[in-house]
């Protein structure tokens, strides 16, 4: 008897949740069916919220302001609202608020959480919704970085590119006077550094696995590491030269064994306690350094990053997309185009200061060609150098959270010698394959 | 036989030492690194050499600490009392009255323990819009109040309570109500006062519901406040996220000293009988 009641009673509130759920979605459904707020004379009014990628606090909140004051008095009757999320959550956040009706507008996305919410129809196709003036005002790579599915989901904000990042003062006593662009050259000049400063010297960031893979594409200059789908990496001596170095520098204390974790936070950290002395990584790099090792970043040099002068490199992009959910799509389009135009990507790049735009026009500004001596200068100038052979190397594939892990393991794996380096490449092959099995994507980088 | 003593007293308080060392330590580093002037690097050495608090001015602006620090003032008071409310008044029947699926109703209060916020996120953030709790600072509690870890705290003090006591109340004509309130809750109040330290820490430091729930800023708390800080976008200034995070554990830290002496008597209760 008590176990038939309890039966009744589990089955009961199954039937009451997913009605409650499925009434939900209905009434959602009805909410974003809604017209939109825009009159039909094409004046647009209502209500449109953006949301930016931890931007919170000075500078940025007076940048915001002002901008959100010159589009509401160019749409008198649309009130913009600028709320900020932090940039770890922002996809999570996203996705949430498209199961409801409270859904913002516009959202700071980067090409992963986009491609992520596009292949779930959370995005809006913005490919016949932007004018034409905007279809031609961005870089090319980072504007295709907004694509998926051959459909434009985004419209690039703003950018870094990787630098190498060096302590000049450990190079100056080792007596090095160039960077290398070869891995045999970062070998060479990791154990001079060592020698001089008797620490490690050399931080290949790993982060998610992510950071390897583009730093694979740009030793490999040219030959895919992934072909239609296929791991491509039999027989690519740059590659394989790569693990057996790194492999190598690792065993002679070259680079730290905090390595195993990777991250550039952790990369970070040596590099303000003078623990290591030379690392690739964006322009933003010597943020905390400047406020956490004040000394160590008066001696930071930047330069090119660590590879041939022509090998591609990767960039970056913050990007704006518009929900799908959107209550207000003519004041969101206009919204995204209005924050990404030249005029207010180069304001914002120089409120930022560490980072470049992503429309041809703002790059031509003389503040890029000559951004000062500071580190943080030298950063902006080696990057906005390199730009022109800046590329997303790694497209969004629904198998990049497989490919990356596998990356992750198998680097650090082949770093602390419990493989060869053939056999890590092996293993690599076999795992990048097996993900693109699983999913049968046909990509090539 | 005297040394023996000596000698045992020395590694017990050794081992105390280096217990309170790894304890407060970490929280030390975090001072000294919040304390330490512009000019000075937070790995040149351990104690700063020209302390300042200007780092708590600056992190206490730049995160918009003021506005955030009263929406979880805010919170953490209406949280408190409406989950010791709730918790006690549910687990009083699941603890002293019979009926028919009691056992039922306390293995499904219990298992919504084991489901992940992940799971259920999605249906409540929709349900919170529907039923207007959206940027509402009811809305940023509704996972703190009457949770299943409080119900089912305050029935295991219940069980410690002899039924004899209410029995007495009964005979002397209480209703169940004001035995529930004049006899039995008095009788918990350690557990209830570890129910409210657990019911301030959980919504002090709730982070991922608050942001999903508040499509307003203005409607954030501190450990979104902390994390805005510390995702900055050029990297985090760990001296200022060191400041941060010292201000919002400062009212955590002062509160668990306050009650620490209910805390250890009621933590062990739901140890005793089950």
């Amino acid at each position: 008897m008590k176990k038939k009641a309890a039966k009744k009673f589990v089955a009961g509130s199954i039937v009451a949740a997913l009605s409650m759920s499925l009434m939900a979605c209905n009434k959602d459904q009805a909410s974003g069916e809604k017209e939109d707020n825009t009159s039909k004379a094409g004046e647009l009014s209502g209500e449109v919220t953006l949301w930016t990628a931890s931007l919170a606090g000075e500078p940025f909140d007076t940048y915001f302001k002002e901008l959100e004051k010159e589009f509401e008095e160019q749409h008198p009757k649309l009130d913009v609202i600028i709320q900020d999320v932090p940039q770890n959550e922002m996809e999570q956040k996203v996705l949430t608020s498209l199961t409801g009706s409270d859904v913002p507008d516009v959202v700071n996305l980067n090409p992963h959480y986009m491609s992520n919410i596009a292949s779930q129809g959370g995005l809006l196709d913005l490919t016949n919704e932007i004018s034409d003036e905007a279809n031609n005002a961005y870089v090319e790579g980072p504007f295709e970085s907004g694509k998926y599915d051959g459909k434009l989901f985004a419209l690039p904000w703003y950018l870094t590119t990787t630098v190498a990042w060096y302590n000049d003062d450990h190079f100056t006593e080792a007596g090095v006077t160039e960077l290398p662009t070869t891995t045999q050259g970062i070998y060479e000049t990791a154990k001079k550094v060592t020698e001089a400063t008797g620490k490690p010297s050399y931080y290949p960031v790993i982060n998610d696995g992510n950071t390897i893979m583009e730093k694979m594409v740009s030793i490999s200059n040219g030959e895919p590491i992934v072909k239609d789908g296929k791991a491509n990496l039999k027989g690519n001596q740059a590659i394989l030269e790569f693990f057996e170095l790194t492999q190598k520098m690792y065993k002679e204390g070259m680079i730290p064994q905090e390595t195993a974790e990777g991250s550039i936070k952790t990369g970070q950290e040596l590099y303000m306690a003078g623990n290591i002395s030379l690392l690739e990584g964006g322009v933003t790099f010597l943020g905390p350094v400047e406020s956490g090792a004040p000394e160590v970043f008066k001696a930071s040099k930047a330069g090119q990053p660590l590879n041939d002068t022509n090998a591609p490199v990767n960039v970056a992009v913050m990007n704006f997309a518009v929900p799908a959910k959107t209550k207000n799509k003519e004041a969101a389009v206009a919204l995204a185009e209005f924050v990404t135009n030249a005029d207010n990507q180069l304001e914002f790049a120089k409120v930022a200061g560490t980072i470049l735009p992503s429309t041809k026009e703002s790059l031509e500004d003389d503040y890029f060609a000559n951004p000062g001596d500071s580190p943080k200068g030298l950063g902006m100038l080696e990057a906005s150098k390199s730009l022109s052979r800046a590329e997303v190397l790694i497209p969004p594939t629904e198998n990049s959270a497989d490919l990356r892990a596998a990356t992750k393991n198998i680097f650090t794996k082949n770093l602390q010698g419990k493989v060869s380096p053939e056999e890590a490449l092996k293993e690599l092959e076999e795992e990048w394959n097996k993900a693109f099995e699983k999913t049968g994507e046909k990509v090539t980088f | 036989m005297k040394s023996k003593r000596l000698k045992q007293k020395v590694w017990m308080y050794a081992l105390m030492i280096f217990i309170t060392v790894l304890t407060v330590g970490p929280f030390l580093i975090t001072l000294f690194m919040a304390v330490k002037s512009p000019g000075e690097g937070i790995y040149d050495r351990i104690i700063p050499n020209d302390p300042t608090f200007g780092n708590f001015v600056i992190a206490f602006n730049k995160a918009n600490f003021a506005t955030y620090f009263l929406n979880t003032v805010i919170v953490t008071g209406l949280a408190i009392p409406l989950n010791l409310l709730f918790c006690s008044l549910a687990a009083y029947p699941l603890a002293r009255m019979d009926f028919r699926g009691r056992s039922v109703v306390l293995a499904l209060i219990i298992s919504t323990m084991m489901v992940p916020f992940q799971l259920y996120m999605a249906p409540l953030f929709q349900l919170s819009g529907e039923l207007g709790l959206r940027n509402t600072h009811v809305g940023l509690i509704v996972m703190q109040v009457s949770t299943a870890f409080g119900i089912f705290l305050m029935r295991q003090a219940y069980l410690r309570v002899p039924r004899d006591l209410e029995e007495s109340a009964y005979l002397d004509g209480a209703n169940k109500f004001k035995v529930w309130y004049m006899v039995v809750l008095p009788l918990v109040k350690p557990t209830l006062v570890t129910l409210a330290i657990f019911t301030f820490m959980g919504t002090w430091g709730d982070y991922l519901w608050p942001l999903l729930n508040s499509t307003e800023s203005n409607k954030y708390t501190l450990s979104i406040g902390l994390a805005q800080l510390s995702q900055n976008f050029d990297g985090s200034n760990l001296k200022l996220i060191s400041a941060a995070s010292i201000l919002t554990t400062i009212p955590t830290l002062l509160i668990f000293i306050w009650l620490q002496k209910y805390f250890i008597s009621g933590a062990t209760d739901g140890a005793v009988k089950g």
